[in-house]
């Protein structure tokens, strides 16, 4: 190859490439409405918040950002609303010892920031991130109780015997600490009112009996 | 040396490599709040704004410097405008300074990054375009005077080489790939979408452009090949970064929103990313083993010759190993990035500069022999560290990529339990680097100074 066959090769190549990335920027802009809800101003609003904070300095969005802190991408679909709210305006203070700092972050700037990551979380992304494979396998027999735990998402916020979230307090000797099952059912359909301070929603659509069954099985681990 | 004017590259190389000490040392900062989030009086996300931004500017500055060098050595002529090259340096220092300043502010006070005619002040909030819009044109604006300079330097002469055609070629695409980072969009999807343009066709686009022809001008400088050969071989090389690079930018548009058909384009062409890279490897190899006469800047061709190498494999197969969507779907936002970020980085362009230094700095403080023992100590301190650094952190991504993403663990869990080991190693390598760099700096502030 001569070197001016090189050269043109070279420009001439580089040249069609981008012509067909121009050409699939186009196509995918229109698609962009199809995959994602609509943005409202809120949301936009939230968007800015997010900005404004270097929120991705520590957190990864659509897993680009620093690896530092948990993906936002679908934080809503498993955190209770309340809780985030609480925990983004005064992390420490809903859970002690965790490495997000206070910002300063203001409730209007957090409902914004709330509704952007809710607008996220319904994004069409292919499938990620993908649901765990290991987790979903297993086919022993749950007693009542655990499959209201399962049910009720439970493990998005708390943990046992390491698997599960730490939003709330690890529950893997729940039992030894408070061994009380009333407590527990009392908690459990609202808990600020044995726990002032609480970021954990209200389970107010639990039966007597369902309630009796979830406390009963968290009492058991010691 | 034979131009004056080329001396102005010094001033560059000098801020480079005091940036390098500094993002060095941010870097380890950074490491240790993975152990320590509050030791700091900045926090995590502070500190790497500035270990990420200080990376791309030394950079920027190292391939100014370079180009400064490479222009008037290839046109046969000073340089057009020595003053303007000064005050394009000098206005670049400050706005640096002034961007870096911002920064710190808002670590102490986010509240401090207020909106100013709809953009943020002090921080945009977008990874690794962080400076704030009126950086952003000072950057453009002094990308711009340097390029002019550059021109109108070659068109003094009208001798338009290979090496300077590329060089300038992909500075150019470089300047016109900033432009997409500069508007605000109100989908976080859009957002990133244009953002990738900047970030990947910089890195495996513009980027590769300037190492390829800064290659071919090293290999001849050191080795005094046959340019035409190596213009051949550098024009080939180019062809297919591009080839592979523009629409392997698909890689990045798996998960974020986009259509599927980016995970074919992706997947396709962004496996075929390290073909060129191989390529130069080669180049390298063949034109060293095909030179008779005895080279005697040993130390430059070693560190030319690395960078080929570590190039290949830091974004070459760091970068395939989880290119296709099948396995990018359990590993996009995991540590596994990260460790394939680092040895990128510091093969493609950190050894590109230091390599570049080392080849024209003994001709710019005029000297033809140098003493090169430092030289190679401070290599050898990075690159060992540096490849434990990446050992450790792509160790972190696979046990965070099973436990997270498979076994799903929580992702606090898998960081602070799990990997706590692969953080502590991690900033132990991080100082050994720190040890490399300050033999670095040391050696560059003494280069030709003292006795061969």
């Amino acid at each position: 190859m001569s070197n001016n066959a090189a050269k043109n090769l070279f420009i001439y190549g580089s040249l069609l490439c981008f012509v067909v990335l121009i050409i699939l920027t186009v196509d995918t802009m229109g698609t962009l409405k199809d995959r994602a809800p609509e943005i409202t101003e809120k949301v936009d609003l939230g968007k800015q918040v997010w900005h404004k904070y270097d929120c991705i300095g520590c957190h990864t969005i659509f897993g680009n950002g620093s690896y530092f802190a948990p993906d936002m991408t679908k934080v809503t679909e498993r955190k209770p609303l309340d809780y985030l709210k609480k925990f983004i305006m005064n992390p420490r203070a809903v859970k002690p010892g965790t490495a997000m700092p206070v910002l300063g972050i203001s409730a209007e700037e957090a409902d914004n920031l709330i509704a952007f990551l809710v607008w996220t979380s319904k994004v069409d992304t292919n499938g990620w991130p993908p649901k765990p494979i290991l987790a979903l396998g297993g086919n022993k027999k749950e007693s009542a109780g655990e499959a209201l735990f399962r049910k009720n998402d439970c493990a998005a916020c708390h943990q046992i015997n390491g698997m599960g979230g730490t939003a709330g307090p690890d529950l893997t000797h729940v039992g030894s600490k408070r061994p009380d099952i009333n407590w527990h059912m009392r908690h459990l359909k609202n808990p600020q009112s044995v726990v002032p301070d609480s970021a954990m929603p209200p389970f107010e659509d639990l039966t007597e009996d369902e309630l009796a069954d979830l406390a009963g099985y968290l009492i058991e681990f010691k | 040396m034979q131009y004056k004017s080329q001396k102005i590259a010094q001033n560059f190389y000098t801020a480079a490599v005091l940036l390098f000490l500094v993002q060095v040392i941010v870097g380890i900062v950074a490491a240790l709040q993975f152990m320590w989030p509050d030791f700091f009086f900045l926090n995590f996300n502070t500190v790497r704004t500035l270990h990420i931004n200080a990376l791309v500017v030394w950079l920027l500055m190292g391939m100014m410097g370079a180009t400064y060098y490479v222009v008037p050595e290839e046109s046969e002529t000073e340089l057009w405008s020595v003053p303007l090259a000064n005050l394009q340096f000098w206005a670049t220092v400050f706005a640096v300074g002034l961007v870096i300043i911002g920064y710190i502010v808002m670590g102490i006070n986010p509240q401090a990054n207020m909106q100013v005619f709809g953009t943020n002040l002090l921080n945009e909030g977008r990874e690794y375009i962080e400076a704030p819009r009126w950086a952003d044109v000072l950057i453009v604006i002094s990308v711009l005077l340097f390029l002019f300079n550059c021109v109108m330097t070659v068109l003094k002469t009208k001798k338009f080489t290979a090496v300077q055609g590329v060089l300038l070629g992909g500075l150019t695409f470089l300047a016109l790939m900033y432009l997409p980072g500069m508007f605000y969009t109100k989908s976080m999807v859009m957002d990133q979408y244009w953002w990738w343009w900047v970030v990947h066709l910089w890195v495996e686009g513009s980027w590769e452009l300037i190492a390829a022809a800064l290659l071919a001008f090293m290999l001849h400088k050191l080795l005094g090949t046959d340019v035409k050969v190596l213009a051949k071989w550098m024009y080939i090389e180019v062809g297919l970064v591009m080839f592979t690079g523009i629409l392997g930018l698909g890689h990045h548009y798996y998960w974020i929103g986009t259509p599927k058909y980016w995970l074919w384009v992706g997947g396709i062409f962004s496996s075929l990313e390290p073909i060129p890279l191989l390529l130069m490897v080669w180049d390298a190899f063949r034109t060293t083993r095909e030179t008779r006469a005895p080279v005697s800047n040993r130390l430059g061709l070693y560190l030319t010759v690395s960078h080929a190498i570590f190039n290949f494999v830091g974004a070459g197969l760091w970068g395939v190993v989880h290119t296709l969507p099948q396995v990018n779907k359990w590993t996009h936002g995991t540590q596994v990035t990260t460790a394939h970020g680092h040895l990128a980085f510091y093969g493609a362009y950190v050894l590109l500069v230091v390599a570049m230094i080392y080849v024209t700095l003994p001709s710019i403080r005029g000297v033809k022999e140098y003493n090169q023992t430092r030289g190679y100590l401070s290599f050898w301190w990075m690159t060992i560290s540096m490849i434990f650094i990446v050992i450790t952190i792509t160790g972190a991504g696979m046990v965070q990529t099973y436990l997270e993403r498979l076994f799903g663990l929580d992702y606090v869990t898998v960081k602070a339990n799990y990997n706590l080991w692969f953080w502590i190693f991690r900033a132990i390598f991080g100082a050994g680097f720190l040890v490399g760099v300050l033999i670095l700096v040391v050696d560059y502030f003494k280069l030709g100074k003292e006795k061969a």
